[in-house]
């Protein structure tokens, strides 16, 4: 059993290795947590993640840029590729399941990247369609997930102009779903007018935005 | 809503304002040039693509499209993902509603050996280049100035080896990342070079820009050592070959690199445009006492605003830039949304003409 000495040690290695962006260092203590046998959940929540959450600070204060945060993301998934394969009862931490993905006529998808990224260190279910995504598509794959959140990203106000259709075509075929919109012209503003239920101006607020969602959406079942 | 103003007259056509203002007179008014790319196919019952893919059809959609809001400033081509295409990539032209620009599908450069052995591309026959040449011999035909499309070599970088790839060299590989910032430069020299030769005695203004080079994605310190040199050395070599003034879009959030910025030449006098992310006021102040300032109505507003969202925000930059020491043109923060409302653009040529003048 690890002692309590030697997993403050290794949480503070991973959270230090993915805001340094060293990746063998994310590599070798994840492995290390493993084969001590510390808990996945735990490594991955209290070590990786809030080594992003760290990182998302950085990128706030302008300290970090996009390429930095790039790296950091990369060194996360080091670890999350080793951790999650031994999370104990996956099912039972699960917060619930997105669909993700940048609309149709945009093919910016940094931004939605990161967002994704959060989603699965903080539990979630991703399924991402990925960029220039089809309106039918997010409609399609909610309903063939059940997934309790759509997420939209875009980049261009055109393209951002494919949002309220997308929610539209969302709710009529499935009221309970929400929708929440993100991406560098989007606003509160745009978000309340076009009908999302959620924005967010960045990454670790999306997270927060959808654990809220997904909890009133619990409430009402 | 206040009175309405006393209607004024133009004491100028569009090409004397742009004349004075390029040889540093005072004009009639302050110019209104949108910057509108896509709008103007719309507008005239093209598709958006017919004006990045069709010369003809998008020389004469931006001119009846400036005829019937008034503005100045002549037909200019170009297209943000400049050079994915050139170096040998794909693009798609837009084609759904929801699509207001081509973008690149297939990038030429994603892996440091393809970097190495990218080849700088024959100018005249590379991606879109026919159509810009075909552009740029319809505005000699009118009698316009030649418009080049220069870059920046950043934007173009990103283009060729997609955007999340170049930040990872600029962190891991940064000799990878060096060697297209030059390549890519070489090509954007040979550009110019080409036009200079096609066009001899004609008056060519460059046309650039650096949106990836924001600090919505990179630090001043990366745009310092992957991006400056790149840039001055290009821009220099346009003033050299006689581009006496090149037309740069400094694109979204850009403060922390204006520092670096007021080093880069622009000609004389270069014409600077701001998104909304950078006060107008700021960029007087460094840039102002040498080069004609533009900008920056925010596009979501014109999008999404109401008209008298977009009379108020216009107005408030022409009492910004009204009297900035080498002159100021009113000018959205980036290319005008496609779909925005007709009437918001035409309520930025309204406020020109109630608060532009300067007698």
């Amino acid at each position: 059993m690890v002692t309590d000495e030697r997993k403050r040690e290794i949480l503070k290695g991973l959270h230090d290795g993915v805001v340094e962006y060293d990746e063998d260092r994310v590599v070798e203590l994840s492995e290390a947590a493993v084969g001590e046998g510390m808990d996945a959940y735990e490594a991955i929540m209290d070590g990786l993640a809030a080594g992003m959450e760290t990182v998302g600070k950085l990128y706030d204060s302008q300290e970090y840029f996009v390429p930095e945060v790039l790296m950091c993301s990369d060194a996360l998934y080091k670890g999350l590729d080793i951790l999650k394969p031994h999370m104990k009862d996956a099912g039972e931490k699960v917060k619930g399941q997105v669909v993700i993905g940048t609309v149709e006529g945009d093919v910016h998808d940094i931004g939605k990247n990161l967002v994704k990224m959060m989603f699965e260190v903080a539990g979630f279910t991703v399924h991402d369609l990925g960029r220039d995504v089809k309106l039918e598509r997010f409609v399609d794959e909610q309903l063939k997930t059940d997934s309790e959140i759509v997420a939209l990203s875009a980049l261009m106000t055109t393209s951002m102009l494919a949002m309220p259709k997308v929610i539209e075509m969302i709710r009529s075929k499935n009221p309970n779903v929400k929708v929440m919109v993100g991406g560098a012209p989007v606003s509160g503003e745009v978000a309340d007018k076009y009908g999302a239920d959620g924005y967010a101006d960045n990454a670790a607020n999306a997270v927060q935005e959808a654990i809220n969602m997904v909890a009133s959406l619990r409430e009402m079942k | 809503m206040e009175q309405p103003k006393q209607p004024r007259q133009d004491k100028m056509t569009p090409p004397e304002r742009m004349h004075a203002i390029v040889t540093r007179q005072r004009p009639d008014r302050v110019p209104f040039i949108p910057f509108i790319f896509g709008f103007c196919a719309l507008n005239v019952g093209y598709p958006v693509r017919a004006v990045y893919e069709d010369a003809e059809k998008s020389f004469w959609a931006q001119m009846w499209t400036a005829e019937m809001f008034g503005y100045d400033g002549g037909p200019l081509y170009g297209y943000a993902s400049f050079g994915g295409w050139e170096f040998g990539g794909e693009v798609k032209m837009p084609q759904s509603q929801w699509e207001a620009a081509p973008v690149v599908t297939r990038f030429p450069a994603k892996t440091p050996e393809e970097v190495e052995a990218l080849e700088v591309p024959e100018v005249e026959t590379a991606g879109a280049m026919p159509i810009a040449i075909e552009f740029a011999k319809i505005q000699q035909q009118f009698g316009m100035p030649v418009t080049v499309q220069g870059g920046g070599p950043f934007t173009v970088a990103g283009n060729v080896s997609e955007v999340d790839v170049l930040c990872r060299w600029l962190m891991k590989k940064p000799e990878i990342a060096h060697l297209l910032m030059k390549k890519v430069t070489q090509f954007l020299k040979k550009v110019a070079d080409y036009f200079v030769e096609k066009f001899p005695g004609h008056p060519i203004m460059a046309f650039t820009g650096e949106p990836t080079a924001a600090n919505q994605i990179i630090s001043p310190k990366q745009f310092e050592e992957f991006v400056l040199p790149y840039l001055m050395d290009s821009h220099q070599h346009f003033i050299d070959k006689g581009i006496n003034n090149i037309f740069c879009h400094i694109c979204g959030e850009q403060n922390l690199n204006l520092p670096h910025w007021a080093k880069v030449p622009f000609g004389d006098p270069g014409l600077l445009s701001f998104g909304h992310e950078v006060d107008l006021t700021k960029a007087i102040e460094i840039f102002g006492d040498q080069h004609v300032i533009l900008g920056n109505v925010e596009p979501r507003v014109i999008q999404e605003g109401t008209w008298q969202e977009v009379y108020e925000l216009s107005k408030q930059c022409i009492e910004k830039g009204k009297f900035a020491p080498s002159g100021y043109i009113l000018m959205a923060g980036c290319d005008v949304p496609v779909m925005a409302p007709p009437y918001n653009l035409y309520v930025m040529k309204k406020a020109v003409m109630d608060y532009g003048f300067y007698d």
